[in-house]
């Protein structure tokens, strides 16, 4: 580890010169993180590596189907193995890696914009507005996300749209849950109360004065939702409410090879490592977050 | 609300290719020709008589169903709800006696396993070992209580482990830090000058205030459980809600996928309640504070 510059030496210019780059100063923060994060970063990045690998290079066709060469062992050419079709088993993780991330990216954000806009306004509105909107989120929070998703589904048919939209109505509740408290604690601050002496509008506080100081916690909050979105995308495709056929995904790989556990348990370890490792990932680096941005805020948990 | 867009039994009982006639004559003998607003109305009016309605394809009595089933998935959240709040006491506790060295950390990390490890995945896990493997529990299917306890009790180790894994990781995090804020109390300081070792007076004075930690967070996970309850039964092939509730989704079965998130609906509330009363038995204060206890 190459210790960062910490006195100047020589001239002003040369001074200049040895200021660390971005990149060194990144690197160098990533490396005094607590191991955990380090592990977490690491992972997501494989994931998203993957992911965006995947749209131009596998090594098989992953829904090209070859039965003559069903069930391979892992080896050669197939690194992983085949399915039960013949599939790849490697080519269909990495596409599946791209599914995920792409239904848990969208529904996270498509979930937090409403969720923290909601919030903010919940927690700068007077008491009887702040109380109904904080009421109809605690009954969000308390109805579970799978009969929303089983109920959209029966609605819409199963498709990813179902997945996102499931994740979104799951999500936003309790990311309004989670705005109002800490805004409210914000909003209380003396500088708030200058502001509004000064004659800012309430939208411009919230905007200017709140959503900055919330910021490191909602990103906390969103890396914990990813890690649980991703989850639930397995947990629906697995029910087969997911992504329909042939497009691979590691909830309805699981569900294929289920009874294929005791001829090809490779069949249900790879993509059972795939969900555990991506949504690990997820989970350290949000919890590495806290602790280096709030230690003293304790993450919101979905099990699934 | 949701039939309007629900889908269309008709095709799915007939299939693909039935002619228009065959259709419309089944929609005719299920009702399905009147509007949605009269099939809906039909349906509320049938709650409060106790009568859901008809399966469409299986015939079955949904209430009748609904009974029957209720127990399974009621069996199967109070067993998780029993083992991991077990487990985490014992974790939590541990993980707060050794919060500085290897051994608590090591929790950590077994928390943070668990959490990220999907309910069929360890569903399947526990299947491949415990069922196939070792040969000890069934790998799925239900035995009835009344036919017999035994064999019933040896179909619900396995999907209660699963489904416990996930939230035995949450619980563990709430019992070590509510163990940690009392670890610093004076009275645990008295209960060590007393004699004590600070692991049994950390037992004695900590159990009631990581009990009412426990109870709030296994409400907040009530919808988890339930979640996880509907993706477990249909790991181990149960006869429970989730499982119906599946089927009724792939077979489009709107009136049958209505029951059933009615029921739970019901059975949130109730375990809401439940849990209430629960906080008043473990906290006095919130007994003696009678009404106003925000």
């Amino acid at each position: 580890m190459t210790p960062l510059p910490s006195e100047p030496t020589g001239t002003l210019a040369e001074t200049v010169d040895s200021v660390p780059s971005r990149l060194k100063m990144a690197v160098h923060g990533f490396r005094q993180a607590p191991i955990a994060f380090r592990f977490g970063g690491i992972l997501v990045i494989a994931f998203i590596a993957v992911a965006f690998t995947s749209i131009w290079w596998t090594p098989h066709d992953p829904i090209a189907i070859a039965v003559e060469k069903r069930l391979a062992p892992p080896g050669w050419p197939h690194l992983l193995g085949t399915d039960a079709l013949g599939r790849d088993v490697l080519s269909q993780l990495m596409e599946g890696a791209r599914n995920s991330l792409l239904i848990g990216g969208l529904a996270t954000i498509a979930a937090m914009v409403p969720g923290v806009a909601v919030g903010l306004l919940a927690a700068s509105a007077a008491r009887n507005k702040r109380l109904l909107l904080s009421r109809a989120a605690d009954v969000g929070v308390a109805l579970p996300g799978i009969l929303i998703a089983l109920v959209l589904a029966t609605a819409i048919g199963p498709s990813n749209l179902t997945s996102v939209l499931a994740i979104i109505a799951w999500f936003t509740p309790v990311v309004v849950r989670l705005t109002i408290g800490p805004a409210r604690q914000v909003l209380a601050l003396p500088f708030v109360e200058a502001a509004r002496a000064y004659g800012r509008g309430r939208s411009f506080i919230a905007l200017r004065h709140v959503l900055p100081n919330i910021g490191p916690l909602l990103i906390v909050q969103a890396s914990a939702m990813f890690a649980a979105a991703i989850l639930i995308e397995a947990a629906l495709s697995y029910l087969g409410v997911g992504a329909p056929r042939p497009t691979p995904s590691w909830g309805r790989m699981l569900n294929e090879s289920q009874s294929l556990i005791e001829i090809a348990p490779t069949l249900v370890a790879f993509p059972g490592l795939a969900i555990m490792g991506a949504v690990l990932g997820f989970n350290l680096l949000g919890d590495g977050l806290r602790v280096l941005l709030d230690p003293r805020q304790e993450a919101h948990t979905v099990a699934v | 609300m949701l039939r309007t867009l629900g889908g269309d039994v008709a095709t799915v009982i007939l299939g693909q290719n039935a002619t228009p006639e065959a259709l419309s004559a089944l929609r005719e003998s299920l009702g399905l020709d009147r509007p949605w607003t009269t099939q809906y109305l039909d349906w509320v009016s049938g709650l409060f008589r106790g009568d859901l309605g008809t399966s469409y394809s299986a015939r079955f009595d949904i209430f009748e169903q609904i009974q029957s089933r209720l127990t399974v998935t009621l069996a199967l959240v109070m067993g998780a709800v029993l083992v991991s709040s077990v487990l985490a006491y014992l974790a939590g506790t541990y993980a707060a006696l050794h919060v500085r060295d290897r051994r608590g950390s090591l929790i950590d990390v077994i928390a943070q396993i668990g959490l990220s490890v999907p309910t069929f995945l360890s569903g399947l896990l526990l299947i491949g070992f415990g069922a196939i493997r070792l040969g000890w529990f069934p790998a799925g299917g239900y035995v009835s209580w009344t036919v017999d306890p035994a064999a019933s009790f040896r179909s619900l180790v396995l999907p209660v482990l699963a489904l416990a894994t996930p939230v035995t990781a949450v619980l563990t995090r709430y019992v070590r830090s509510a163990m940690l804020d009392v670890i610093n109390e004076d009275y645990i300081r008295t209960a060590m000058s007393k004699g004590r070792t600070r692991s049994a007076s950390l037992v004695i004075h900590g159990t009631r205030n990581a009990s009412i930690t426990l109870v709030t967070v296994i409400t907040l996970q009530i919808g988890a459980l339930l979640t996880g309850a509907v993706v477990i039964e249909n790991v181990f092939t149960l006869p429970g809600l989730g499982s119906m509730l599946v089927t009724a989704v792939q077979g489009r079965e709107a009136i049958v996928v209505q029951s059933v998130a009615f029921v739970v609906l019901l059975l949130i509330l109730g375990l809401n309640f439940a849990m209430d009363l629960a906080y008043g038995v473990l906290d006095p204060r919130i007994r003696t504070a009678g009404v106003d206890r925000s």
